[in-house]
């Protein structure tokens, strides 16, 4: 792989055949078997890209980040401010990423495709463009795409939700799209402030401007900045104190379509997060406010989750808490803050798409996951008592699977930045995840049912049992060879991370 | 004293639709009014990036033959705010057409805009 950057035309893929299947399959909205096929091989293209693509960059006007002679960046103060530079970088993170929602957007897909029959193509296309706006969002390097795909990504959200058709998803959708529609604008903003001030719409050349010119009063314009940016952040991972609107949200889709959802939210959280740390992290107080931030979001998160009576607003509540645990890391801006926080994000993604999917499995036990009567399902479906009891393993932080270890490095990286009140905190949220998830799974499965009525049930389609299975094996896997994946973000997080006390 | 220029007057006016756009977003109960309050807001962000792509005594940012790039470059308007209008334009009309399509299937169900009634939390 080389880092040499020549102008890649495999990175702008990852964003094109997504919109172009949106299309498609919008198309032919009624064609069941074609759009599974269309959908399906996309998706996979889409891994496979993202496995053998090369690193570099990809620029769509202006010069590119670095000169590809002397390998410098390009800004220069005598530069006229409409010269542009709107540009994707793909390296390790960016790819250990992508792959991760490509591989949950294959199995979303098949069980989408396997369950529903009517209006397939607009929902599916919906997916597929919202996967489009995380890659972009996690490959961006300029304010302008950054903006556009935090914009399109709620859009599609509020989309997403609807195709479950319901009356709470219509609300949710409602309430979502008025708060996107106050964060979108703020964002907007931010970015002409930040324009306004440096000149450049690109963050590496924004960031070299602010470090090497003397702001002096103007440096309020930053902060206010920051302030809009802050809005987007908590809007973009349902951080506190929005947290109940993106439960809503995530508690009126499909079980699968939360999948999506979650890990475009997670994924966006580390990349705006990481933005506002390389533009931001100088300035006193920014890593304490979201640091703050995140604190609360873990604990009402955990707290709101152990009070629901519902499987699907449990695994909600906890999305919403784990999102917290994400941005911890990220707050800390230490080496080991970040590894650990990115680390979470993946993890976390994986295993919650895994409980999801077996919230999924459920419909096809008469389609009861309220946890207010017992259903007896073990005897049942003993092996989604299984899948569900690892999943809950590996969110809870127990060994050997993957959550342990991001939260093991998440403890440590708090214990380091002489902050042990988060690393209690971090503790308390995965007891907390572990009491929540069991009283569930004690009531659906291991109490026997209350009534003698026959549960009715439905074949689970196999496309279900093999994504199931297969996420719980990844979640073994870096559960117990985790260098798999640090590997690819320790030298991002080398590059980000700041002294916690400047 | 600070001077009152045309791009001074353009702020203002974007800071005044912004903070009117914010407050009936949030404080008005009718749901239709809410999003002609985000239609402000988005008109008074698109003030704002325009105002800020001004030049005193500038010209359109297209080379005309004749014209040295120097000069270009110091008269000609920003171009990457106009850019950014062009795109929340766009982004405001599907956002405002997403909303009123949900306000429609809720009013449908609901038979009122309220949104203290509409946007009330059911059971689960």
């Amino acid at each position: 792989m080389s880092a040499y950057p020549s102008n890649l035309w495999s990175i702008p893929l990852l964003v094109v055949i997504p919109i172009l299947v949106a299309v498609v399959v919008n198309l032919i909205y009624n064609r069941a078997r074609l759009i599974k096929v269309i959908s399906l091989a996309s998706a996979i293209c889409l891994a496979l890209i993202t496995l053998f693509s090369s690193y570099g960059y990809h620029w769509f006007t202006g010069q590119p980040a670095l000169r590809p002679e002397t390998l410098t960046f390009t800004f220069d103060p005598g530069l006229p401010a409409w010269r542009l530079a709107l540009e994707f970088y793909f390296g390790p993170l960016q790819q250990a990423m992508i792959f991760i929602m490509s591989l949950i957007l294959i199995f979303v897909v098949a069980v989408a495709t396997s369950g529903l029959t009517k209006r397939q193509g607009p929902y599916m296309g919906m997916i597929f463009l919202l996967y489009a706006s995380a890659a972009i969002i996690i490959m961006v390097n300029d304010f302008y795409h950054l903006w556009i795909a935090v914009e399109i990504g709620s859009l599609v959200v509020a989309g997403v939700v609807v195709g479950s058709g319901t009356s709470v998803s219509h609300k949710a959708a409602l309430k979502y799209t008025f708060f996107s529609a106050l964060s979108g604008a703020g964002l907007a903003i931010a970015l002409a402030l930040i324009l306004g001030l440096t000149g450049y719409p690109n963050i590496s050349d924004a960031i070299m401007y602010i470090q090497s010119v003397n702001l002096g009063e103007m440096s309020i314009i930053l902060y206010v900045a920051f302030g809009f940016f802050v809005l987007s952040w908590i809007y973009a991972g349902g951080l506190a104190p929005i947290h109940p609107l993106k439960s809503e949200v995530y508690g009126a889709s499909f079980p699968h379509g939360t999948a999506m959802l979650q890990t475009q939210s997670k994924l966006m959280l580390v990349a705006i997060g990481i933005v506002m740390l390389r533009v931001f992290g100088n300035l006193p107080f920014v890593r304490e406010v979201m640091l703050a931030i995140s604190v609360i979001t873990m604990m009402l998160g955990v707290v709101m989750a152990l009070i629901q009576t519902d499987f699907r607003w449990i695994l909600a509540y906890l999305i919403v808490s784990h999102s917290g645990l994400v941005t911890v890391g990220i707050s800390l801006g230490t080496t080991e803050g970040l590894v650990g926080g990115i680390f979470q994000a993946i993890n976390d993604v994986i295993y919650m798409t895994v409980l999801l999917l077996c919230c999924e499995a459920l419909y096809y036990f008469g389609g009861k996951t309220s946890t207010r009567h017992s259903l007896g399902l073990a005897k049942k479906a003993p092996w989604l008592g299984v899948a569900i009891i690892l999943g809950t393993m590996a969110a809870s932080g127990i060994p050997p699977f993957n959550g342990f270890q991001s939260e093991i490095i998440l403890i440590q990286a708090s214990l380091k930045a002489g902050l042990p009140e988060v690393a209690a905190v971090i503790l308390m949220v995965s007891v907390t995840t572990f009491i929540a998830l069991f009283r569930a799974i004690y009531r659906l499965f291991l109490k026997p049912p209350e009534t003698s009525e026959p549960i009715v049930e439905a074949k689970v389609p196999m496309v279900l049992h093999v994504g199931l299975w297969v996420l719980v094996a990844i979640t073994l896997i870096i559960g117990i060879y985790p260098n798999i994946v640090v590997s690819f973000i320790t030298p991002v997080a080398e590059a980000v991370s700041l002294p916690w006390y400047l | 004293m600070i001077e009152v220029t045309i791009q001074l007057l353009g702020f203002i006016a974007a800071a005044a639709l912004v903070v009117i756009g914010i407050a009936g977003m949030l404080f008005l109960d009718n749901l239709i009014k809410k999003i002609i309050a985000f239609t402000l807001l988005s008109d008074g962000v698109n003030l704002l990036l325009v105002a800020l792509g001004y030049v005193e005594g500038g010209v359109v940012p297209i080379l005309i033959p004749g014209m040295s790039v120097s000069e270009f470059a110091a008269r000609a308007a920003l171009v990457f705010p106009v850019g950014i209008v062009l795109t929340n334009i766009v982004i405001g009309v599907s956002t405002t057409a997403i909303l009123v399509a949900l306000a429609i299937m809720l009013y449908r169900r609901y038979g009122t805009l309220k949104a203290s009634k509409v946007l009330k939390g059911e059971r689960r």
